[in-house]
């Protein structure tokens, strides 16, 4: 999502050409080559992955887990976590540093068995010091609590004693363990406890870090960073991979270049007019970019904004909206179309209430009732509403979506103006709701639509109208939906499934923000040489490379096919 | 010695007017670091934890801003220019400058000069012999040329060099992201190849402007009476030509050529940006991009600095050059 993609695009525009012109097109196979080495069971070791992922600047060579310019280059790799949550696969669990864990009756308080045997990189034993050393670090060094555990989370101690390490909460915590025990990477104490690193662990610039994970930095240019694996990793004869380069590309144009002509097998950015530009160029080559969360459209509903805070005009923003043609034309169908329950399918699937979507009648696009709508507050498609939507500068498949969405308005008696903003500027308006419409993807996912419903709706993420609100930029306040999203910590796994469902059930009915369509982890991925990667039929992590600690999973999945 | 005592004192002056207005201009810029952080990190940390650990690399928004603008212009003459507070958080200003100095230094700093000697070369010469064949070929293509939109001629390039031939030439990156810095044969051959496409660029739309004005001057030249004189005296058509003729020709060049190497340091942002070449230019685009007070400061800080300093020395050499500025002195 950086605002690069003009340039990008006008390579690509340029090199689609040639792609035509001069290459055989070929067509993707029906079967991913990788399907019959599937099976689990150990590989020979061996192999190189390069990785392209966008990285807007030079490697600064620090991998300072707590450092969030840097931190994805570390946790994955070198850092691990107690646990790891699958989002894409109903949040199932993979034991990782903690064996197994253990809550109370009321989720106040959980128990980590800590796992034995595990060494860091510089030899010395993992233990359950280390863990709640982590946390405590955390609680004593505020910026490094990334995901306010000892503060919002209520988390009150963390202890050790054998290989146990226990957190206790104020309050049920059940929402907080996505980030305690899948997105914190557990330090060694015998580092980050003294000298530089214990006075400040924030700034402390961690150039050869000591982690429990399948690599090592070795060694770290500006230009590239080379992963090399950890001989003596935890997990038996993993990883199979033996190195990892991560070269710095500072735009997505060369990033695209050097996935289309396999020099890089990993790719995490959008590729525009993938087809022609990455598919085609070999059999190799697939993508596969699950949805996690929306792009929508944010109505201010402050009730100063009359318009957008009348709910019959955002209804009917709503139903004009062709989502499929918004997809296709848009972003090229690499985004799916969302809905307005704002449950991320098929992702979600679980969470998903197809029958209350229909019910409220946006199941489908429905301009007549949109213009019915639009005419009982006194507007036609001849005596049109003017409205500005406000979207950032450079995000061309942005512009394309709100193309579509224009003329799908336009017929129902809206008049959509979109003012492209510089992205600075487009983020204050949003977030201190200086704007009437807003086109912006949420940026939290979780293992849940919990997560994303919780940034969106809950009045404790919104503020007053020119104060920064934290993520709920609408300003939607309703103490139900509050109540809800409150109960659900303590609620249990069905609980929580009903109330995600009732939460959505308001999305329909108060519109409060309008997905149009998904926003995906990107990910393209070749098979030539590299096998085992997370695909649509095995979805065991995250694809892209820039989400952490998934990348762990995916470099112990991975091998190479020629060492076999 | 008047005269450059005087552009001296002009000097510091235009220096310490520049310093403020980069002090005061980022922060009237719209956007704020703490959200540009929140946006790169994808919403998933904390706000106050931003903004606690923006403060631990030295963020103080709410000091007060004569205290912050009298540690400004200490520091920036100290050279303790703070950390990146953007996309390359924590890490020393100084050392992120000197990473990408010499790249540009290096790749725009020899093509600029570069450009300068061979388009005022060809000026001379084709000048010289007006109507020439040089003269009917040269001058017109590389006004064309030099026409181009750089970024354009990038493009184009890569698609010729890079993509058409099946990677001939590296479009992206300084050097070989595999090979070792270092002293080896590798390694040097990896920069050069590394710099050929955006070195062309530059030099293909840069060069026409010298060539043109060049010429241009050469013709006035060459009517004056001290070239009929020295044609008179018998002197041979090389002397007449680089002695007389192109030594006062170049005289209005080389203001041009100061500015051209004072914009040497800001780098061709676009050159940079389409090679992903990790020079000054794209550490500028990113540092306003993520709203990185510390990081634009010293970089606008070096570029006025730059181009002053040209001023500077093209004054004196314009002294040294032509006898009538140092009579005006």
């Amino acid at each position: 999502m950086r605002p690069t993609r003009i340039l990008a695009a006008a390579v690509i525009g340029v090199l689609a050409v040639t792609a035509t012109a001069c290459s055989e097109t070929k067509h993707k196979g029906g079967s991913d080559s990788n399907d019959a080495t599937q099976s689990s069971g150990p590989k020979k070791k061996g192999g190189t992955v390069t990785i392209a992922n966008t990285a807007g600047q030079t490697w600064t060579c620090n991998f300072n887990p707590f450092n969030p310019a840097v931190y994805n280059t570390s946790i994955g790799f070198v850092y691990e976590p107690l646990i790891y949550v699958n989002t894409l696969k109903n949040q199932a669990e993979t034991p990782m540093l903690a064996k197994s864990y253990k809550w109370n009756a009321d989720k106040t308080q959980i128990d980590f068995t800590i796992r034995s045997g595990v060494k860091w990189n510089d030899g010395k034993p993992l233990t359950a010091k280390d863990v709640a050393f982590t946390f405590n670090l955390m609680k004593r060094v505020k910026s490094t609590d990334l995901y306010a555990l000892w503060t919002t989370a209520g988390l009150q101690s963390a202890t050790a004693s054998g290989d146990r390490v226990t957190l206790k909460f104020e309050k049920a915590a059940q929402p907080y363990f996505y980030a305690f025990a899948h997105q914190v990477a557990i330090v060694p104490e015998h580092v980050f406890g003294t000298g530089a690193a214990a006075a400040h662990p924030d700034t402390w610039v961690d150039k050869k870090p000591v982690g429990t994970g399948p690599f090592e930095v070795d060694p770290c240019s500006p230009n590239n960073i080379q992963y090399t694996a950890n001989p003596d990793y935890w997990q038996q004869g993993k990883p199979y991979i033996q190195k990892v380069e991560y070269p710095a590309y500072l735009d997505n144009g060369p990033a695209n270049l050097d996935l289309a002509n396999g020099k890089a097998q990993w790719g995490s950015q959008f590729i525009p007019g993938i087809k022609q530009f990455y598919l085609d160029k070999s059999a190799d080559n697939h993508t596969w970019s699950p949805p996690v969360q929306n792009v929508s459209i944010h109505p201010n509903l402050d009730p100063s904004h009359k318009m957008t805070s009348n709910l019959k005009v955002r209804q009917a923003i709503s139903l004009a909206i062709d989502r499929d043609k918004v997809s296709k034309i848009g972003v090229g169908g690499q985004e799916p179309a969302a809905n307005q329950s704002g449950i991320v399918t098929p992702t979600f699937d679980k969470y998903y209430d197809k029958a209350a979507v229909e019910k409220a009648g946006f199941d489908r696009p429905d301009p007549a009732r949109a213009k019915k709508l639009m005419s009982g507050l006194g507007y036609s498609p001849s005596k049109p509403l003017k409205l500005k939507i406000i979207t950032i500068t450079g995000y061309t498949d942005w512009d394309a979506s709100l193309n579509v969405i224009k003329q799908n308005l336009k017929a129902v008696g809206i008049d959509l103006t979109v003012q492209d903003l510089a992205q600075q500027t487009m983020v204050g308006k949003l977030y201190t709701g200086d704007y009437d419409l807003a086109y912006y993807s949420q940026q939290t996912s979780g293992p849940t639509p919990y997560y994303e419903l919780r940034q969106v709706l809950h009045s404790a993420n919104t503020a007053p109208l020119g104060k920064n609100a934290a993520s709920n930029w609408e300003r939607y306040k309703n103490p139900k939906v509050d109540q809800l999203l409150n109960d659900y910590a303590s609620a249990s796994e069905t609980e929580q499934v009903a109330i995600v469902k009732q939460v959505a059930q308001y999305m329909l009915d108060d519109v409060p923000v309008i997905p149009v369509v998904e926003a995906v982890d990107w990910f393209q991925y070749n098979t030539k040489d590299i096998a085992g990667w997370p695909t649509e039929d095995n979805p065991y992590a995250q694809p892209a490379a820039y989400n952490f600690p998934d990348t762990g999973q995916v470099l112990t999945h991975l091998y190479s096919k020629s060492a076999q | 010695m008047r005269f450059i005592l005087r552009r001296l004192g002009f000097f510091l002056l235009t220096l310490w007017a520049a310093l403020t207005l980069n002090f005061f201009i980022p922060r009237f810029m719209p956007g704020d670091p703490v959200d540009a952080l929140v946006v790169r990190t994808r919403g998933r940390v904390s706000r106050d934890a931003l903004e606690q650990m923006l403060t631990s690399f030295g963020f103080k928004p709410d000091q007060n801003v004569v205290v912050q603008y009298v540690d400004y212009l200490g520091h920036m003459f100290t050279g303790n220019w703070g950390r990146s507070i953007g996309q390359t958080l924590g890490e020393p200003v100084t050392k992120l400058i000197g990473g990408a100095l010499p790249w540009t230094l290096g790749l725009v700093g020899i093509t600029t000069v570069l450009a300068f000697v061979l388009g005022t070369l060809i000026g001379t010469v084709s000048g010289w012999r007006r109507g020439g064949a040089l003269d009917a070929i040269l001058p017109p293509i590389f006004v064309i040329t030099s026409a181009l939109p750089y970024f354009w001629v990038g493009l184009l390039l890569i698609l010729v060099f890079s993509q058409g031939t099946g990677g001939w030439l590296p479009a992206n990156f300084n050097y070989d992201t595999t090979i070792v810095p270092g002293f080896s044969p590798g390694f040097v051959g990896s920069v050069l190849s590394h710099a050929v496409l955006p070195a062309a660029t530059l030099l293909i739309t840069t060069i026409g402007g010298w060539i043109l004005t060049m010429r241009n001057n050469m013709i006035t030249t060459l009517a004056e009476d001290y070239v009929r004189m020295a044609r008179a005296k018998g002197l041979g058509s090389r002397r007449i030509m680089y002695g007389y003729a192109a030594r006062n020709a170049i005289l209005p060049n080389l203001a041009g050529f100061a500015m051209s190497l004072g914009f040497v340091i800001s780098g061709a942002i676009l050159i940079e940006y389409v090679f992903n070449y990790p020079g000054i230019g794209y550490l500028l685009y990113n540092a306003v991009q993520n709203v990185d007070y510390p990081l634009m400061q010293a970089l606008f800080m070096l570029f006025t600095v730059a181009v002053l300093v040209a001023l500077l020395a093209v004054d004196i050499a314009t002294v040294w050059l032509d006898p009538r500025a140092r009579a005006k002195g």
